[in-house]
């Protein structure tokens, strides 16, 4: 009985971590402001 | 204490073994995706590439023409495009512009590109254009997915504005990159003249001369099959005016090139890719196959402890914590009685 118990806590705490991981997501940004290029930069 | 030590040891390997294909089939296809901020230049060059001369209409020969790519991310139409579809996008603001010798403008093509920002599909919304014309591409365009497939892809042109084949043409090595490479022929096809024109000229004033465009080009792209960035590119573009009621007249060549990365370019572009690939195989490979190996090899641990608590409790006379099964006296204390005891 211990042991499904212990098994089920692993099980939840993965699920919880995933979760919320994916929930929050990689942040968005914003627009940036640098212009869109009519000249060759001199470096990348 | 044992006994509690592989219940917790039990916890952590369920824990590691379920984490596996959770990143693998839940996390990855949720977290990776394009950067809807994206910000990305790219310079390529034609050396001894052929150009019209639009005051003589006549091709010259110059070292160098220059094509400048900037592939702008544009945050706030994407959240907008997404309120729309309900899609996680991404808006690509684009610009190439095409420089001749002297650095005079020879071209500029805009263009917006709204795509899925997980799979790459192109997603119809957000006003997607090429030179202010409104388009609808079926193909990728600039990158591809993540994970590429040893397959034939769609690829949009943004001359023909029409999407075609891009075919898979075997693993190269590139830069101690292992790449898929891809080619596409574009036969020669009548395209739009590009809005702007250097001198002056405009797209009407070509027509009224009785000219129209035809472009030919053959693309070739080596792709990172982790990130599906491209991590060169080169083109052996080729562009005529033709005279539409003159088929005496021999077409003058407005264009012809063969398109390379600058080298600087490709060793930023590859740098970058590196670093990214890293983050993408993290997700699939590196997190999966290691949290399932160490979850394995606690359950392995935490069964071994468990398997050698039992035969001491059942030895010392300690209660088991499984529901209380007889008591059964140690051998040792049973052989003592037997013999007699001892002092």
């Amino acid at each position: 009985m211990r042991a499904l118990v212990a098994a089920a806590v692993g099980l939840a705490a993965a699920l919880a971590l995933v979760l919320t991981v994916t929930a929050i997501g990689p942040p968005e940004g914003s627009t940036s402001p640098k212009p869109l290029l009519t000249s060759a930069p001199v470096h990348p | 204490m044992r006994r509690r030590a592989s219940l917790v040891l039990l916890a952590v390997a369920v824990f590691l073994a379920a984490l596996a294909p959770l990143l693998r089939w839940y996390a990855y296809p949720r977290l990776a995706k394009v950067p809807a901020d994206t910000y990305r230049t790219a310079v390529l060059e034609a050396k001894d590439a052929t150009l019209v001369d639009y005051a003589r209409m006549e091709p010259r020969t110059v070292p160098k023409v220059t094509l400048v790519q900037t592939l702008k991310g544009n945050v706030e139409e994407a959240r907008k495009v997404r309120r729309e579809t309900g899609r996680d996008v991404v808006v690509w603001d684009t610009l190439t512009h095409m420089t001749g010798p002297d650095g005079a403008m020879i071209s500029r093509i805009p263009e917006r590109y709204v795509f899925d920002a997980h799979g790459q599909q192109p997603v119809h919304a957000g006003g997607e254009h090429v030179d202010g014309t409104p388009v609808r591409r079926d193909g990728i365009e600039y990158k591809w997915p993540f994970l590429v497939e040893k397959r034939d892809y769609r690829y949009f042109d943004m001359q023909t504005r029409a999407s075609a084949p891009i075919h898979y043409r075997g693993t190269r090595s590139f830069r101690g990159l292992d790449v898929y490479y891809f080619e596409q022929t574009v036969p020669w096809t009548r395209v739009p003249f590009p809005k702007t024109l250097p001198l002056g000229v405009t797209p009407e004033t070509l027509r009224q001369l009785g000219l129209e465009r035809w472009y030919t080009t053959r693309r070739m792209f080596w792709v990172d099959p982790v990130t599906g960035a491209p991590v060169n590119g080169e083109e052996i573009h080729r562009e005529e005016l033709r005279w539409t009621d003159r088929p005496e007249k021999q077409p003058v060549t407005a264009f012809a090139g063969h398109v390379k990365m600058r080298a600087d370019y490709v060793d930023s572009t590859v740098a970058l890719v590196t670093s990214q690939r890293r983050l993408v195989l993290l997700l699939t490979s590196w997190l999966p196959w290691g949290s399932a190996g160490l979850g394995g090899a606690l359950a392995a641990l935490a069964l071994f402890l468990e398997a050698r608590a039992r035969p001491r409790r059942a030895f010392t006379g300690q209660k088991a914590h499984d529901g209380g099964k007889t008591e059964r006296q140690a051998p040792g204390k049973r052989a003592a009685r037997s013999r007699g005891g001892s002092p």
